[in-house]
């Protein structure tokens, strides 16, 4: 290293680093900082930066509102509920895929079914939802016709109008969305793993389940725990975008989450004050979760994010 | 490397066919709203059209290219797609080289500002009420200034300038270069491929976003394409009609609601569609380059 650089100011880089730091400041310090409009009552208020300061503050009464809210129930069992169900069944699937298609010897077969399984990810949830309404369409949509064809219904059922439906409805289309990019991941991890493992365990007689099951898994499990540590922070955090499209009046009983929620009631209801008090809610909630899944998983795993 | 097996076991067999059907399940739909999209609206109800257009028509098209907001949509997103992703990837990459420089003075504390936004934020409410007091509320610019900095695309820009070898930016001082200069002539043309791939998310992320079109903008001019599909499907789902749609009577007669939607699914996905393949091996590498050392 060049002794001179590495001690003398250099104004450029730091400027440059610096216009980071700003935008940081700006577009998520300050947001932080807005944490306060929680502990007061500015709902409804045009003037913000003037009612930050002339607004008093009203201790926890935005909290207390939210626990009493009519919504509240709904709302939690909703956010927690859903994500509960889809970590459960969609955070093992792109695993599974990734083993799957780590088997296949064909390379040009394998390439096929990566890039026609990571097309959807990149379809916006609007195209994607937008398929999937019509496709559970009761009217003459594709799986109504094809139920009805294996027997298994009689009439025609609107899945989306069933609040029952939702949860199960949000699972299975996020896993056929994201199912084929989840697993690239993996794959990097998976390609990661020392060939001569491979070599050795077949010298020792290993068949191909059991190189899966004690070379492939364990190889990549400091990916799978990091990533299912970050969804279990994530358990209050819904895919926006995801819920909007599917949610209709008629399935709202199980389709309302905090994120939809907040958008309704804070933005279109000007409810400042209240809305900023349930995304506090949400982060703390959101922290203990990390810590918590964090603590246990270095306890029982030898493995964390911190 | 591996023995290979001359045959393929009962395993593989499963394994070919599962594949098989995954694959299938994944690309069916994009087929199904296609086929739709180019039925005739009227016939498309009774059902039956599930794989090729039983009654061709383009009548879907041109209806859904009279209604005025998809050119609205299409003029917002591809403006904030063109300038976005640009904008942004180079704002991100001007921050990573200074943040990849070992003499960047308090580097640690500037790290730790930046990481600490990865696990905090203030919540929709406040980041709202600081666009308005911006003044970026109703503007186009909220489009773009908000989505200049990722810290994300930071880590893996400044991971890449780093492999870079020191000597290429010694020599570089010794000629007199200043530091600007050697970002822009020496180190944006070394770092190529991760350009490629950050500009492609980048680029991703602008064409499909709703969200911030639908929170921060009230102004019908405003609206991009996704927000548009948007009503357009609520709309249709709940039964609202098309109030803005200007539609000639003989087409109107044979034009239902759910193919015309089709159509605007299919048209908002034609840049997705044709670019995906080609573009897919960038998009790749992103999240391998991001998982070296994640």
């Amino acid at each position: 290293m060049n002794k001179t650089s590495s001690t003398k100011f250099n104004f450029p880089v730091f400027f440059m680093a610096m216009l980071g730091v700003v935008f940081l400041v700006i577009f998520n310090y300050l947001p932080m900082f807005g944490i306060i409009i929680a502990f007061k009552d500015m709902d409804g208020v045009i003037n913000i930066t003037k009612a930050l300061v002339t607004k008093p503050f009203v201790g926890f009464q935005n909290f207390i509102d939210f626990l009493n809210d009519k919504y509240f129930r709904d709302v939690m069992i909703n956010t927690i509920g859903l994500n509960v169900f889809q970590l459960v069944l969609s955070f093992p699937a792109p695993i599974i895929f990734a083993l799957l298609l780590n088997e296949v010897r064909h390379l040009g077969f394998k390439k096929t079914v990566q890039t026609i399984t990571y097309f959807p990810y990149f379809v916006s949830w609007v195209v994607f939802g937008g398929i999937v309404i019509s496709m559970l369409s009761s009217d003459n949509g594709i799986i109504n016709v094809v139920l009805q064809k294996l027997g298994l219904i009689k009439e025609p059922i609107s899945f989306l109008a069933n609040p029952n439906y939702f949860w199960s409805i949000a699972t299975v289309s996020g896993i056929i969305k994201g199912l084929g990019w989840g697993a690239v991941i993996y794959l990097a991890a998976i390609a990661g793993i020392d060939v001569e493992q491979y070599e050795a365990a077949i010298i020792d007689g290993a068949n191909r389940f059991q190189r899966m099951l004690y070379i492939t898994l364990p190889g990549i499990l400091s990916t799978i725990v990091i990533l299912l540590l970050l969804s279990i922070s994530n358990l209050l955090n819904s895919s926006f975008d995801q819920i909007y499209v599917l949610q209709n009046q008629l399935n709202l009983d199980r389709s309302e989450v905090i994120d939809t929620y907040v958008y309704k009631i804070g933005i279109s209801e000007m409810r400042y004050s209240f809305t900023t008090a349930v995304g506090v809610f949400k982060s703390f909630i959101a922290f203990l979760l990390l810590w918590g899944s964090n603590t246990l998983s270095k306890k029982y795993l030898n493995r964390g994010i911190y | 490397m591996f023995k290979r097996k001359s045959s393929l076991n009962k395993f593989d067999y499963f394994n070919y066919i599962f594949l098989i059907l995954i694959s299938c399940i994944t690309i069916y739909p994009f087929i199904y709203v296609l086929a739709g999209s180019f039925n005739q609206g009227t016939d498309y109800m009774n059902g039956g059209v599930y794989l090729f257009p039983r009654v061709f028509s383009l009548d879907n098209y041109k209806m859904i290219f009279n209604d005025n907001r998809l050119y609205i949509g299409f003029k917002n997103t591809i403006a904030r797609t063109l300038i976005g992703t640009p904008a942004g990837v180079f704002f991100t990459a001007m921050v990573s080289y200074g943040m990849s420089r070992k003499d960047l003075k308090f580097k640690k504390q500037i790290y730790w500002f930046n990481l600490f936004t990865l696990f905090f934020s203030g919540g929709l409410i406040p980041y709202f009420l600081v666009l308005k007091t911006l003044s970026l509320n109703n503007s186009f610019w909220v489009y773009i200034v908000p989505n200049l900095y990722s810290v994300f695309n930071m880590i893996i820009f400044a991971n890449y300038f780093r492999e870079i070898p020191e000597e290429i930016h010694e020599s570089a001082v010794v000629d007199g270069a200043r530091e600007f200069t050697i970002f822009w002539k020496l180190y944006l043309p070394l770092s190529k491929p991760v350009l490629a791939t950050i500009a492609l998310w980048v680029g991703v992320f602008h064409w499909n976003s709703f969200f911030d079109s639908m929170l921060f903008t009230t102004d019908p001019k405003l609206q991009t394409l996704q927000l548009f599909l948007v009503k357009l499907i609520k709309e249709a789902s709940l039964g609202q009609g098309q109030a803005n749609i200007r539609v000639p009577a003989h087409v109107m007669s044979t034009i239902s609601i759910t193919t015309v939607r089709y159509a605007a699914i299919v048209v908002s996905s034609i840049p997705i569609f044709m670019l995906y393949p080609f573009v897919q091996k960038y998009l790749v590498k992103g999240v391998m380059l991001g998982s070296v050392k994640g």
